[in-house]
C-alpha cells in the first residue's frame, strides 16, 4: 500500500483526542471532589491507544473502497466523527479503584487527580508538538526546503 | 470537541463552589441573628451537589462508559436541622418568659472548615480550567 500523504498524523490524532478525552474526565472528578456518592472515573490510556491501533492495523489489511467527498446535504455524506460531543473510548472509561471514600460516599483523591491532569496534560503538549514536527517535515518534502527558506525566497 | 466540554465542567464546577461559599458566607454573617425570616432564629443553610451530564440527557444509569463526564450542579439548598442554641439574656427583646433567648444553630467552627474545602476545591477547579485553555491554544498552533 502506497505511502499517503498524511501517515503517521493518524496516529498524533488518536493520540490527541484520548488524552482531551482523559482531561475532560479528569475534570470531572476534580468538579465533583465533593459530590456526595461521586466515584471518580478515569480513561486506561494505554488499552484504549492499543484498541485503536489495532482497529487501524486490521482496517490496513482490507484496503477500504476510495473514499469520496460528498456535497454537505448528501444523504450518503460520511457521518462526522464524534460531532455529538460523545465520548472517543467509552469502553475504558472506568471506576477508580484503591481511593480513599468518604462518609458521604465519594471517591474523588483531589490530590490524585491534579497530579494525572497534570501529567496528561504535558503528553498532550507532547503530542501536540511531535505533530507540528510531523507536518514540518512533510511541508519539507512538499517543497524540498525548509519553511523558513521557503519563506524568504 | 472534549477540550471545550472540559472547559464547561471545569466552569460548572467553579459555579457550584462558589455558591456554596455564598452559603457559608450567610451563615457566618448570620452567626448571631436572633431572629430570621418569619420571626424563627436563623438556619445554618448548606448546598447539596449532584452530578449532572452536561449534555442534558437525563440519564440516570451509573455506568461511566454510557453517561457521558459530569459536572456538577448545585441540586438544593437544605436548611441545617441541628438544634438552635440557647442562651440566657433576660435584657433581650426575645428573651422568652424564663430569659432564654434562641440563637442560630450555625456552628463556625464547620464553617470555617467547609470554606477551607470550598476554596481548596474552587481552586482545583480553576486550574483544571487553565489547563484545559492552555492545551487548547497549543492545538491552535499546531
Amino acid at each position: 500500500m502506497a505511502a499517503t500523504i498524511d501517515t503517521g498524523l493518524d496516529f498524533f490524532r488518536q493520540v490527541l483526542a484520548l488524552r482531551a478525552t482523559r482531561q475532560e474526565i479528569l475534570s470531572a472528578d476534580i468538579a465533583n471532589a465533593s459530590t456526595p456518592g461521586f466515584k471518580a472515573i478515569d480513561l486506561d490510556f494505554a488499552a484504549a491507544m492499543q484498541d485503536a491501533m489495532s482497529q487501524r492495523r486490521g482496517s490496513e489489511t482490507t484496503p477500504a473502497a476510495p473514499k469520496r467527498l460528498w456535497l454537505v446535504d448528501d444523504a450518503r455524506q460520511l457521518p462526522a466523527a464524534n460531532a455529538t460531543g460523545a465520548n472517543v473510548a467509552p469502553e475504558f472509561v472506568k471506576y477508580q479503584t484503591g481511593s480513599e471514600v468518604t462518609l458521604d460516599g465519594n471517591s474523588v483523591d483531589l490530590d490524585t487527580e491534579k497530579v494525572n491532569a497534570g501529567e496528561n496534560a504535558v503528553q498532550y503538549e507532547a503530542a501536540a508538538t511531535f505533530t507540528s514536527q510531523t507536518l514540518r517535515m512533510l511541508m519539507i518534502a512538499i517543497t524540498g526546503s525548509g519553511s523558513s527558506q521557503s519563506g524568504g525566497s | 470537541m472534549s477540550l471545550f466540554s472540559t472547559l464547561s465542567i471545569s466552569g460548572s464546577g467553579m459555579s457550584a463552589e462558589s455558591e456554596r461559599l455564598s452559603a457559608i458566607a450567610s451563615n457566618i454573617a448570620n452567626a448571631n441573628s436572633a431572629v430570621g425570616a418569619g420571626g424563627q432564629p436563623f438556619r445554618a443553610r448548606e448546598v447539596v451537589f449532584q452530578a449532572a451530564s452536561l449534555q442534558g440527557e437525563g440519564d440516570d444509569s451509573d455506568d461511566p462508559s454510557t453517561t457521558g463526564m459530569s459536572g456538577v450542579k448545585v441540586a438544593a439548598v437544605v436548611e441545617s436541622n441541628a438544634p438552635t442554641h440557647t442562651v440566657y439574656d433576660p435584657t433581650s427583646t426575645f428573651a422568652d418568659d424564663k430569659g432564654y433567648v434562641q440563637m442560630p444553630n450555625v456552628n463556625p467552627v464547620d464553617e470555617m472548615v467547609n470554606m477551607i474545602s470550598a476554596q481548596q476545591d474552587y481552586q482545583a477547579n480553576l486550574e483544571a480550567f487553565n489547563v484545559a485553555k492552555t492545551l487548547a491554544m497549543r492545538t491552535l498552533s499546531i
